[in-house]
């Protein structure tokens, strides 16, 4: 029938599979420890796109070869081949996964094992893969430009919270040098060698000639996203941090705010759209897998793929897991070697074809409740955490031993008052709670053997540092212990301050915290530059690029009255 | 034992004598109270024995009298046996609707269709004369497609009546009605509608076979028959359209679709079925083009707040609070102190007496079901908030839920989503954001998974050659500017709409 499952995928269909698929690894693998940036990253990308629209041409004429590897290349070879797509499409697959066991449950969800997390993917990913590319180019179709358009969105929005002052770091600090340069073209090429999947594609692809403008447009809007991204994330982190970051992409949204106050905070939504991308990525690689394993002939790969991927996106073997070795393999043995058998493909098949329909087969619904369940959960009532809104951090004043630690304070809120519901008589006030400990690690576990409730620090507003911090150089310690906390925004602003524990407790003519009352002082009087203040990605920047923070606005008490000094 | 009753019957003629016939029809309807076997001697001088056999309540004693039967039966007091046999080859009686059976398979058939059946004796063929059939409602107005503008007809339980009301809206012969007979005890009339230049033919030979594809023992509603043909059986999501309105089938006829229509249900089948098509109501095209986009959108919106709302209120106060404003989350946090439950125990339990209530409405009749809507979602919610049993917010994410559940036009369609919405909100409630994605990427994967008719279910979103002048996706088109029939149609008759020269 005209549009049932032998009609073959759209150009649009292909575009969107292809940039959905590579958006999210992309996104979150080429940019960490300041792998593919600077000028030396926007060069190469430059000249990797130039390449693959090249390596395209080449790509379109060589699908009739992958009709039937076995009849291209002969039974012993046909299969050696096909064993050497399946073995990338495993291990991409494995890389991927662990990729999302690390990020989830550092940065998302709290409290979930990262096993789980990836078992669950896996399965939602198995689910009609083995199916034929019809469906898979639906769920590109339907879902592929909201999530490209969320993508760009978000990067728009990013592009406001860039200085241009960070970005001129970036072109002073980075240099194009031969060395860097290739790095970065064989970087973007490994990157794109998923591509060299795409004569399996082709075959389901309508109006094949004419594809590779297709195939060429999606090359040039991911290289296009990328070459923005190498803008942006210099523009918004600075160009030192960047060099530190593993995955940069994801505190790119933590200080991004939009008009109106809807939301807070945008990274989960972010974090959402690269979830997604990922999900599909995974999903295709497991399509791919039956593709390749079909047209080898080398049996059927439903279930034992799905169970290798765990496996090895798990296992590690003395200490090294997939995330060690996949560049390696990707770099040394997978991008050669396409190269070379793609080559040997094109002079051993020429102008062959075969067409041939994917096999059906069941689902897996039962297997996911059952191991939901089992799963646990993280989760913690709202009413069940503690929301500091504003954080004291000084140097510990205990004489006993103990003068080398900190002190933390956090300042809540009064509930009832902040949230407009209390009624006259009731007279909490706000609460501010010290705690004292060698290091921010025992003070989170002195916190947690004291106190009932969760301590969620995604509501933080301000952070006031005790002058002794910055007299005795300690405030790194405090980056670096803020860093590690995945919900602190980075538009948190920071203060000093004499006495970090009275500022903490003090309290507004309404009864308003010090976190309240200091971010309507700064967000409320912008014509008077009450907003100078810096934030914490700033202090993040400054600590970077010159190793210092910048001047702090001071919190004075001045007859009882609170007074700020800005600088 | 009833395939070879059925076997014999087939090769059971209709004898000329009156006395062998009569014999075996009262064999076979032995016990059959409610069906009369009425044996009279007619004619002039010479009188003629016959036999009329026809179910008490379709066949009344009012029509005997008054009807063309009625006027027959007067008609052959008169003539000689001759005559009336002469009569009846020629003329057919002279009256509407009236057909000769030749065998006693014919004979019980048009019997049991409602109709009477006419012996004489001397003659070796049965006479079929229609009657007014079984009691039905008659045409009501519809109850659950409801619309501003636009008819108030709906189809009632005589699928006759229902091929007559589409029959009214579209007076072509180019649409032609099929009759189908499906059940082997229940013999369920099924009536498959399309317009004959419109159809793909692939598509009627599709529907053709799926109709025969199962022997079943009765068919009692379209939902039966939905169930029976659907590709994916085991899918939440209808894959046929089904309307009470016959306006809305004759929109379809015309876009090129099937219309089923069965007997004893007021719900015709349109098919294939298309995910959008569910989220269209026929008001649609009645209103002006900016209203109907805007209504379009709104019942998007419904849908994502039906399904992705209380998953998505749960990952954000269990997992993602920071993504709020801070005054928001500290007012969820301080509505739900005291309650005793998790947030997600809290959520199930209202959701699901929200269905009770729901159920309860449509169970109970009248008003009384109106009072247990205002009862349960005023009285009992808020006396749930004062006993601290859940939070007042969780009310607010519920009353939305139900809201964008009831907003979705069509009933079956919406009633997946609320099923869906339960598997949101364990995944939201357990995984957070991450489960919804994950929710989300499966249903995805689900629905471009689906075919209705070899036709993807996405359709026209997923289309590899949208047209521009059909005006199906979410934004309707000008009326002026939809001059094209969607993918269903031939494609030689794709132009629906072009300005006279």
């Amino acid at each position: 029938m005209e549009f049932a499952e032998n009609n073959r995928i759209s150009h649009r269909q292909l575009y969107r599979q292809m940039v959905i698929a590579f958006l999210a690894p992309f996104l979150l693998c080429l940019f960490g420890r300041g792998k593919i940036l600077g000028l030396g990253g926007i060069a190469g990308t430059i000249a990797a796109v130039v390449i693959l629209l090249f390596y395209v041409i080449f790509l379109i004429r060589l699908a009739p070869c992958y009709g039937d590897l076995k009849k291209t290349a002969g039974g012993l070879w046909g299969r050696l081949i096909g064993l050497f797509f399946v073995v990338y499409v495993i291990l991409t697959a494995a890389y991927l996964l662990a990729l999302l066991e690390e990020i989830v449950p550092a940065s998302l969800v709290t409290g979930v094992s990262g096993r789980w997390i990836s078992f669950f993917a896996l399965l939602a990913c198995c689910m009609g893969t083995h199916r034929g590319m019809q469906r898979r180019g639906r769920i590109a179709e339907v879902s592929g430009g909201i999530v490209l358009v969320g993508i760009v969105l978000m990067l728009i929005l990013c592009i406001d919270q860039g200085e241009w002052s960070y970005l001129q770091e970036m072109l002073n600090g980075s240099r194009l040098t031969g060395k860097n340069f290739a790095e970065s073209v064989y970087g973007i090429l490994c990157a794109f060698s998923g591509i060299g999947l795409l004569p399996f594609v082709l075959e389901h692809v309508e109006k094949q000639g004419s594809a590779g403008k297709t195939v060429a447009l999606a090359v040039l809007t991911l290289g296009g996203i990328l070459i923005a991204l190498e803008l942006i994330l210099p523009a918004v982190l600075g160009w030192n941090r960047l060099q530190t970051e593993e995955f940069p992409i994801l505190p790119l949204m933590a200080g991004a705010d939009l008009p109106g106050n809807v939301l807070a905070r945008f990274d989960v939504l972010w974090m959402g759209f690269l979830l997604y991308s990922l999900l599909f990525s995974i999903g295709s690689l497991l399509h791919y897998g039956h593709q390749v394993i079909r047209k080898a002939h080398l049996g059927t790969g439903r279930v034992w793929m799905a169970v290798v991927i765990y496996l090895l996106s798990i296992l590690e073997f003395n200490g090294v897991g997939i995330e060690d070795y996949f560049g390696a393999y990707l770099g040394y043995v997978f991008l050669p070697g396409l190269l070379i058998l793609q080559i040997l493909l094109f002079v051993l098949g020429r102008g062959k074809w075969k067409k041939k329909n994917s096999a059906a087969a069941g689902a897996v619904s039962v297997v996911l409740c059952f191991s939901f369940l089992l799963g646990g959960c993280g989760a913690v009532e709202p009413e069940k955490r503690m929301y500091p809104l504003a954080l004291g951090v000084d140097v510990s004043q205990d004489p006993g031993g103990m003068t080398n630690g900190f002190s933390v304070t956090y300042g809540m809120p009064d509930l009832p008052k902040a949230t407009g519901q209390d009624k006259s008589g009731e007279e909490e006030g706000n609460t501010a709670l010290t705690i004292n400990g060698a290091t921010f690690q025992a003070i989170e576990a002195e916190y947690d053997r004291t106190q009932e409730k969760y301590l969620d620090m995604g509501h933080l507003q301000i952070l006031v540092l005790g002058k002794r911090i910055l007299e005795e150089k300690r405030w790194e310690t405090v980056m670096d212990y803020l860093k590690q906390e995945p919900f602190i925004g980075e538009n948190v602003y920071v203060f000093c301050t004499d006495d970090v524990k009275t500022a903490l407790n003090w309290q507004g003519p309404q009864g308003t915290s010090l976190g309240e009352y200091l971010q309507g002082l700064l967000e409320n009087h912008p014509e008077s530059g009450m907003n100078q203040a810096p934030t914490l990605r700033e202090l993040y920047h400054s600590r970077y690029q010159n190793g210092t923070i910048p001047a702090l606005p001071e919190i004075r008490f001045p007859n009882g009255e609170i007074e700020v000094n800005l600088v | 034992m009833e395939k070879n009753t059925e076997e014999q019957e087939k090769e059971i003629r209709v004898s000329s004598s009156l006395r062998q016939n009569e014999n075996y029809v009262r064999k076979r309807l032995e016990n059959c109270a409610d069906i009369q076997i009425r044996p009279m001697r007619l004619g002039g001088e010479r009188k003629v024995d016959c036999l009329m056999v026809y179910i008490e309540v379709a066949t009344s004693n009012m029509m005997l009298e008054d009807s063309a039967l009625g006027k027959m039966i007067n008609h052959f007091w008169e003539i000689s046996p001759e005559r009336m046999q002469e009569f009846i080859r020629n003329n057919s009686l002279g009256i509407a609707d009236v057909k000769k059976l030749s065998t006693m398979e014919e004979v019980f058939a048009a019997l049991l269709a409602g109709n009477a059946v006419f012996f004489m004796d001397g003659f070796d063929q049965a006479m079929k004369i229609s009657s007014e059939g079984y009691p039905n409602m008659g045409v009501t107005e519809v109850e659950s497609e409801k619309v501003l503008r636009g008819s108030k007809e709906g189809f009632s339980d005589s699928v006759k009546t229902n091929s007559a009301l589409v029959r009214k809206r579209l007076r072509d012969t180019r649409m032609k009605v099929e009759e189908h007979y499906i059940g082997t005890r229940s013999h369920t009339l099924v009536h498959m509608l399309y317009m004959e230049d419109l159809v793909r033919e692939e598509f009627l030979e599709d529907v053709k076979e799926r109709l025969d594809a199962f022997e079943i023992d009765g068919i009692l509603d379209s939902g039966m028959l939905e169930q029976l043909t659907e590709d994916r059986w085991y899918s939440p999501f209808p894959q046929y359209q089904s309307t009470e309105r016959p306006d809305r089938a004759a929109q379809e006829l015309l876009n090129g679709k099937i219309v089923l229509l069965c007997d004893n249900s007021p719900e015709a089948l349109v098919l294939p079925g298309a995910f959008n098509s569910f989220m269209e109501s026929s008001e649609d095209w009645y209103n002006r083009f900016e209203m109907a986009s805007f209504l379009r959108v709104l019942r998007y919106l419904a849908l994502i707040t039906a399904t992705l709302l209380p998953g998505l209120y749960l990952a954000v106060i269990r997992f993602h609070t920071q993504i709020l404003p801070t005054n928001l989350i500290l007012s969820f946090a301080q509505a739900r102190e005291g309650v005793p439950f998790s947030s997600v125990v809290e959520l199930v339990f209202l959701e699901l007496a929200f269905e009770l209530i729901r159920e309860a409405g449509v169970r109970i009749p009248g008003a009384l079901g109106n009072a247990i809507g205002i009862v349960g979602g005023l009285i009992i919610g808020s006396a749930a908030v004062e006993a601290n049993l859940v939070s007042p917010i969780v009310v607010m994410i519920v009353a939305l839920t139900a809201l964008g559940s009831m907003a979705i036009p069509n009933e079956e369609f919406a009633s997946a989503f609320r099923l869906l919405k339960y598997f949101f909100l364990i995944l939201g409630g357990y995984l957070g954001i991450y489960g919804i994605v994950l929710g989300i990427y499966l249903t995805v994967s689900h629905l471009a998974g689906l075919l209705s008719f070899g036709v993807p279910y996405l359709v026209p979103f997923v289309e590899n050659r949208p047209k521009n002048g059909v005006g199906d996706g979410i934004l309707r088109l000008p009326f002026r500017k939809r001059w094209q029939r969607p993918l269903y149609a031939k494609r030689d008759q794709s132009v629906r709409l072009k300005r006279r020269q």
